[in-house]
C-alpha cells in the first residue's frame, strides 16, 4: 500500500512537473521543474529496485547537466518580450495531437494485458550487477561512450575557442569570407 | 560471465583495427591542430593518407578476420566491407575537395580534418554494429563532429544556422529512436539484432500476433532514422543545412553520412525486424513515395543550386527505399549498389559546386548559365554527374534505379515503381533545366576560369566511378550480392 | 558504557507496540519510527549548529587573541541562542522584484538537502536511521542539491552581488564535486561497498582506517570538502568585502537563518563522511561510540576553521585551475594507484 502511495505521489509529480516545463514561458521555471520531474522519476526508479541508478540520475542529471542549464538559462536571462511572436501556432496544436496520439499507444499498450510483471532476479539493480553488465555484456559500447565523449569535447573545443592572436593578425579583413 | 580469453581478446581488437587506425591519427591531427603544433595546410595531405591507411587496414582485416567480435556487438561481414569502403571513398573525396575551402578558413584548419575523421570512425562503427546501443552510440559520434562541421563557418549566420538546426533536430531525431530502441528492448529483452529477431518471431510464434507496441517501437526507430536520413517527411531540416554548412560538408553529409545511416537502417529492419515486416514493409513503401514526390516536386522551384540538390538528395533517399520493400538479397543489393552509384555522382555535383562557387562566389542557378563556354570541363562533368543523379543510361545512376525497381517489381510493388519512374520524369526536368543552362545560355557571360587541381582529381575520380559502374556493373553488383546474400536471412 | 543503541532499539520497539496496539499495520510501524528519528536528527542538527556557531567564534577569536562572546552564558555558550531568537523575531522582507516562487524555495531547497543526508550518516554504534545500500551515493547525489539552492536564491534575488554569488558557488560546487567524488571512488573501491555502516565496520582497528592506505584521497578530499562548504580560502561565492553577503545578500530573518543553519551543517557533514571514509568511524576505544564520532567530526570541524585563519582567498581563475588541472589529475593518479595497489596485494 504504502509503495502504490509512493508511486502515485511521484508518478504524479513526474507528469505535472514534465508537463510544466513545456507550458511555462520563464525558462528558469521551466528548468527548476525539469529538475522535479527528474528526481520524482528516480523516486520511480528507487521503487523498481534500481537504488544505484536512482542515484546516478539524481547526481547526473540534477547535480551536473542541470546545473549547467540552469546556469546558461540564467546567465542568457531571457525575458518574455525576447522571444518574439509565435510563429507557427498550428504546430502546438500538431504537438499536442501527436502527444494525445502517442498516449493513447501507450495506454493500451500497457493496458493490453501482456505486458507483465517479472520477478527480479537477486541482486538486480546493485553497483555489482550494473557493473558486471556494463564490463561484460555490454563493453564495447561503453567503451565507445568514451569516444564518443572526447570527440564532443574536441567538437566543442573546436567552436568555443576564440581565434589565437598571431591567427587574427594573419587574416583578411573581415568581410572576404564567411560574412556573405 | 565467460571467463577472459586472450586469443578472443586479440581477435576482437583485430576487427576493430582499421577504426582504431583511424581514430589514431583524428586524435592526433585534432590534437596538434589544437596544439597549433603543426602547418596547418599539411593536414588535409595527413587526413587523406590517414584515410589510405585505413582503407588499407580495412582490406587487411577484411581477408584475415572474420565474423563477430566483442560479445557479437560489432561484425566485420562483407556488408560492413561494401559499406565501410564506400565512406571511406566519401571521405578522401570530402577530404581532397576541402582543400580550397579549408585555405580560406581563418582559424582552426587543421581541426577541420579531424573532426571528419572522426566522423568517419563513427561511421564505421556504425555499419559494423549489430547492437542497437553500439549502433546508437557510433551514430552519435558520427553527428557530434558533423553539428560544428556545419556550423564551421561560424561567423556567417547561415552557417551558424545550419549547424544549430542541424543539433537540435538531430538531437531530437536520436530521442525519438532511443525511444523506439527502449521500447524494443522492453518487448525481446536485448539489443542484438540477432536475438531481437528471435525474440519477435518466439513471441509471434506463441500468440499468433505480435506484441502489442512493436508497431510503435518500429516506428519511432524508422523515424529516427528518417531524420538522418533526410527521408520526407522529416526532412525539413536538409535543405537549411545543406545550405548553410560548408559545400564539402554538405557533400560528406549528404553521401557518406547517409551511406552509413543506410546501413544501419538495412541491419535493424532487415536483420532485427524481418520477422515483423508486415508492419513496416508498408510504411517504408509510403516513406519512399511521399520522398519521391516531395523531393522532386520541391527541387524544381529551388534557385539555390545546394538548396536544389538538397531535395533531389530526399528524392534519391526515396529510391534507395523503394529496394528496401523488397525483403531480400536482391533488395539489399540494388539498395548498395544505389549508395555506391549516389556516392560518386552527388559527390561530383557537389564539388562542382564547390568549383564553381569558389571562382564566381555564386551558388545561383541562374548563374551556372552559359558555363559550357566559361569552362567546358567544369560544365560537362557537372551535365554528367546531373544525369546520373536523374538515372539517364549510361551512367550508374540508370542501372541503379533500374535494379530498385526491378527489385520492387518482383515483390508486387507495381504502384511503387510507377511513382518512382513518374517522379523520375519530373527530376529529368529540372536536372536538365541547369544543364540547359549550362550549354544554351539565353544571353552570353563572359570570363573563363581554371578549376582547381585538387578539385579536378576529385572530378574526374567521380566521373569514372560514375561511368564504370554504369558500364561495367558486372563485379561491383556480384561482390555486393554477395555480402547482400550474407547478411540477409534467408526468407 | 554508555552506548546508545540499546535505548534506540526500545524506543523502535514501543513505538511498534504502541501503533500495532492502535491497530494499524506494518507500513505506519516504519513510518512512525522514521518520523521520530527524523525529528531526533533535526533537533540534534539544530543543537550541532548551535554549538558550532559558537565554537567557531570562539575558535575565530582565540587565533586572533581575543576572547571572543563572554557576557552571554558562561564563556558566552548560550550565546547563540540568544541570537537565534533574535533572528527568528525579525520582520522577513521580500525585496519588490524578486522571482517569489523560487525566492521563497531557495533556502527551503538548501536547508533540505543539507538535513536530508543525516539519513545515512552512522552516528554511532546502531545509530543510522537507514543503512542504504547505496550509502555515500546518496550523499553526494542529495548535496547536489544544495548548488541549485544557492543558484535558485541568486537567481531570485535579482540582485548582482547575489547572482555573482550564486554563479560563483555554483561553478565552485559542481567543479569540486568531481575531485572529490573520486577520492571517494577510490575509498570505494578498498571497500567494495557504498554502505556507509559497512564501511565503518571494516575499520575497527586503529591500523585498519582508510587513512593509511588512502592518504592521498584524504587530501583531496579535504580540499575538496572545504570547497565545497564554501569555507575559506574558498569562499568567493560570499566574499563579504567584495559581494555584501552574495547569494544571501537580500534574505533575512528566518529563511537567512536557514542559509545559515545549511552553510553550518554542511560543514559537519563533510567531517562527518571524512570520519566515516577514512577515520574509522565511531569505532574507538573506552569512549562510547557515538562521542568517538563526535570527536572525530568535531577535530575535522576544527580543521576547517583552523584553514579559514591561516589561509588567504584564492581568485576566481586561480580556484577553477586548481580544481580541474591538479586536483583532477591528482584524483584520477590516486584512482590508478589505488587499482595497482589492490592488484599487487590481491590476496
Amino acid at each position: 500500500m504504502a509503495d502504490q502511495f509512493i508511486f502515485w505521489v511521484a508518478a504524479i509529480v513526474a507528469i505535472i512537473a514534465a508537463i510544466r516545463v513545456v507550458i511555462l514561458k520563464n525558462a528558469v521555471l521551466s528548468v527548476l521543474h525539469l529538475i522535479v520531474t527528474l528526481i520524482a522519476l528516480a523516486v520511480l526508479f528507487l521503487q523498481l529496485s534500481a537504488e544505484f541508478i536512482a542515484a546516478l540520475q539524481i547526481i547526473v542529471y540534477a547535480g551536473a547537466i542541470m546545473v549547467l542549464f540552469l546556469f546558461i538559462v540564467m546567465l542568457l536571462n531571457l525575458r518574455k518580450d525576447e522571444f518574439g511572436r509565435d510563429q507557427l501556432p498550428w504546430l502546438r496544436l500538431l504537438g499536442t495531437l501527436a502527444g494525445a496520439a502517442f498516449l493513447a499507444e501507450l495506454i493500451s499498450l500497457i493496458g493490453g494485458g501482456r505486458v507483465m510483471a517479472a520477478t527480479v532476479p537477486d541482486g538486480f539493480g546493485s553497483v555489482r550487477s550494473i557493473g558486471i553488465a556494463l564490463f561484460g555484456e555490454y563493453m564495447f559500447p561503453f567503451e565507445l561512450t568514451s569516444l564518443l565523449l572526447v570527440a564532443a569535447v574536441l567538437a566543442a573545443v573546436v567552436v568555443a575557442r576564440r581565434k589565437s592572436s598571431n591567427e587574427v593578425d594573419a587574416a583578411p579583413p573581415a568581410g572576404s569570407e564567411g560574412e556573405a | 560471465m565467460t571467463p577472459f580469453n586472450l586469443t578472443q581478446f586479440y581477435a576482437d581488437w583485430a576487427t576493430i583495427l582499421p577504426e582504431c587506425f583511424l581514430l589514431l591519427w583524428a586524435c592526433v591531427i585534432t590534437g596538434a591542430a589544437v596544439l597549433g603544433r603543426t602547418d596547418e595546410s599539411k593536414s588535409g595531405t595527413f587526413a587523406i593518407w590517414t584515410i589510405i591507411g585505413t582503407l588499407a587496414t580495412a582490406v587487411w582485416v577484411a581477408v584475415t578476420q572474420d565474423g563477430a567480435a566483442f560479445g557479437g556487438t560489432f561484425v566485420f561481414d562483407r556488408l560492413a566491407v561494401v559499406f565501410k569502403e564506400v565512406i571511406l571513398a566519401g571521405v578522401i573525396l570530402t577530404a581532397a575537395a576541402s582543400v580550397g575551402t579549408v585555405s580560406r578558413l581563418r582559424a582552426h584548419r587543421g581541426e577541420y580534418y579531424g573532426m571528419i575523421l572522426f566522423s568517419a570512425v563513427g561511421m564505421m562503427l556504425m555499419v559494423s554494429a549489430t547492437e542497437l546501443l553500439t549502433l546508437y552510440i557510433a551514430l552519435e559520434l558520427s553527428t557530434v563532429t558533423l553539428f560544428v562541421l556545419a556550423a564551421y563557418h561560424k561567423t556567417n549566420r547561415k552557417s551558424a544556422e545550419a549547424g544549430l538546426k542541424y543539433v537540435i533536430l538531430g538531437g531530437i531525431s536520436s530521442a525519438i529512436l532511443l525511444y523506439g530502441v527502449a521500447i524494443l528492448y522492453g518487448l525481446t529483452g536485448t539489443t542484438e539484432l540477432a536475438r531481437i529477431s528471435q525474440g519477435i518471431q518466439r513471441q509471434f510464434m506463441a500468440s499468433g500476433s505480435f506484441p502489442p507496441g512493436l508497431a510503435l517501437a518500429l516506428l519511432l526507430i524508422l523515424a529516427g532514422f528518417g531524420f538522418k536520413l533526410a527521408l520526407a517527411p522529416f526532412h525539413m531540416w536538409a535543405p537549411d543545412v545543406y545550405e548553410g554548412a560548408p559545400t564539402p560538408i554538405t557533400a560528406f553529409l549528404s553521401v557518406a553520412s547517409k551511406a552509413a545511416a543506410l546501413a544501419a537502417f538495412l541491419r535493424v529492419f532487415f536483420v532485427g525486424g524481418q520477422p515483423a515486416q508486415l508492419i513496416w514493409i508498408q510504411a517504408i513503401a509510403a516513406l519512399a513515395a511521399l520522398a519521391m514526390i516531395v523531393g522532386n516536386a520541391t527541387a524544381i522551384v529551388q534557385t539555390n543550386i545546394k538548396r536544389m540538390l538538397a531535395y533531389s538528395s530526399v528524392a534519391q533517399i526515396g529510391y534507395m527505399l523503394v529496394g528496401a520493400v523488397a525483403l531480400d538479397p536482391w533488395g539489399a543489393t540494388s539498395i548498395s549498389y544505389y549508395a555506391m552509384a549516389y556516392l560518386f555522382a552527388n559527390m561530383g555535383a557537389f564539388v562542382c559546386v564547390i568549383a564553381f562557387a569558389e571562382r564566381t562566389g555564386s551558388e545561383e542557378i541562374s548563374d551556372f548559365s552559359g558555363l559550357s563556354r566559361r569552362s567546358p570541363i567544369l560544365a560537362g562533368f557537372f551535365a554528367l554527374f546531373l544525369l546520373s543523379l536523374a538515372g539517364v543510361p549510361p551512367t550508374a545512376g540508370f542501372l541503379a534505379k533500374y535494379y530498385v525497381f526491378a527489385a520492387a517489381i518482383q515483390k508486387g510493388y507495381l504502384w511503387l515503381v510507377l511513382v518512382g519512374v513518374a517522379t523520375s520524369v519530373v527530376a529529368l526536368y529540372y536536372y536538365a533545366t541547369v544543364i540547359m543552362k549550362m550549354y544554351f545560355p539565353a544571353e552570353q557571360t563572359e570570363g573563363g576560369f581554371p578549376v582547381a587541381r585538387t578539385l579536378t582529381i576529385v572530378l574526374a575520380v567521380s566521373a569514372l566511378g560514375v561511368l564504370l559502374l554504369g558500364i561495367l556493373p558486372g563485379p561491383v553488383v556480384d561482390w555486393i550480392k554477395a555480402a547482400a546474400q550474407s547478411f540477409v536471412p534467408p526468407t | 558504557m554508555l552506548e546508545l543503541d540499546k535505548l534506540v532499539k526500545l524506543v523502535g520497539d514501543g513505538i511498534e507496540a504502541v501503533v500495532t496496539a492502535l491497530g494499524l499495520g506494518p507500513t505506519w510501524v516504519t513510518l512512525v519510527q522514521l518520523i521520530v528519528a527524523a525529528l531526533v536528527v533535526v533537533v540534534f542538527a539544530a543543537l550541532v549548529v548551535l554549538f558550532l556557531v559558537w565554537w567557531e567564534r570562539k575558535v575565530s577569536a582565540r587565533f586572533q587573541m581575543r576572547l571572543g562572546p563572554m557576557r552571554v552564558g558562561w564563556h558566552g555558550t548560550i550565546q547563540t541562542i540568544a541570537d537565534a531568537l533574535k533572528l527568528l523575531q525579525k520582520e522577513l522582507i521580500t525585496p519588490a522584484n524578486v522571482d517569489r516562487g523560487i525566492y521563497f524555495w531557495a533556502p527551503v531547497v538548501t536547508f533540505v538537502a543539507a538535513m536530508a543526508v543525516y539519513v545515512t550518516v552512522p552516528f554511532g554504534k546502531g545509530l543510522i536511521v537507514r543503512d542504504l545500500n547505496i550509502g555515500i551515493l546518496y550523499i553526494l547525489s542529495i548535496t547536489t542539491f544544495t548548488v541549485i539552492g544557492l543558484l535558485m536564491a541568486g537567481w531570485s534575488s535579482n540582485n548582482k552581488y547575489a547572482l555573482l554569488g550564486g554563479f560563483r558557488s555554483a561553478a565552485q560546487v559542481v567543479s569540486y564535486e568531481v575531485p572529490m567524488a573520486l577520492a571517494i571512488v577510490a575509498v570505494v573501491m578498498l571497500t567494495q561497498t557504498l554502505s556507509m555502516g559497512e564501511i565503518v565496520s571494516q575499520q575497527a582497528k586503529f591500523y585498519q582506517w582508510y587513512i593509511w592506505r588512502q592518504p592521498l584521497g584524504f587530501l583531496i578530499y579535504l580540499v575538496a570538502a572545504t570547497a565545497e562548504c564554501n569555507r575559506t580560502p574558498f569562499d568567493l561565492p560570499e566574499a563579504d568585502s567584495e559581494l555584501v553577503a552574495g547569494f544571501v545578500t537580500e534574505y533575512s530573518g528566518m529563511k537567512f537563518a536557514m542559509f545559515f543553519l545549511a552553510e553550518f551543517l554542511n560543514m559537519f557533514t563533510v567531517a562527518a563522511i571524512a570520519t566515516t571514509l577514512f577515520f574509522g568511524g565511531w569505532n574507538g576505544p573506552f569512549l562510547p561510540s557515538w562521542m568517538w564520532f563526535l570527536i572525530k567530526t568535531l577535530a575535522g570541524v576544527f580543521v576547517l576553521m583552523w584553514f579559514r585563519w591561516t589561509y588567504p582567498r584564492l581568485r576566481v581563475d586561480q580556484l577553477m585551475s586548481f580544481a580541474w588541472k591538479f586536483l583532477l589529475p591528482l584524483a584520477f593518479i590516486n584512482i590508478v594507484l589505488t587499482g595497482l595497489g589492490i592488484y599487487i596485494f590481491r590476496p
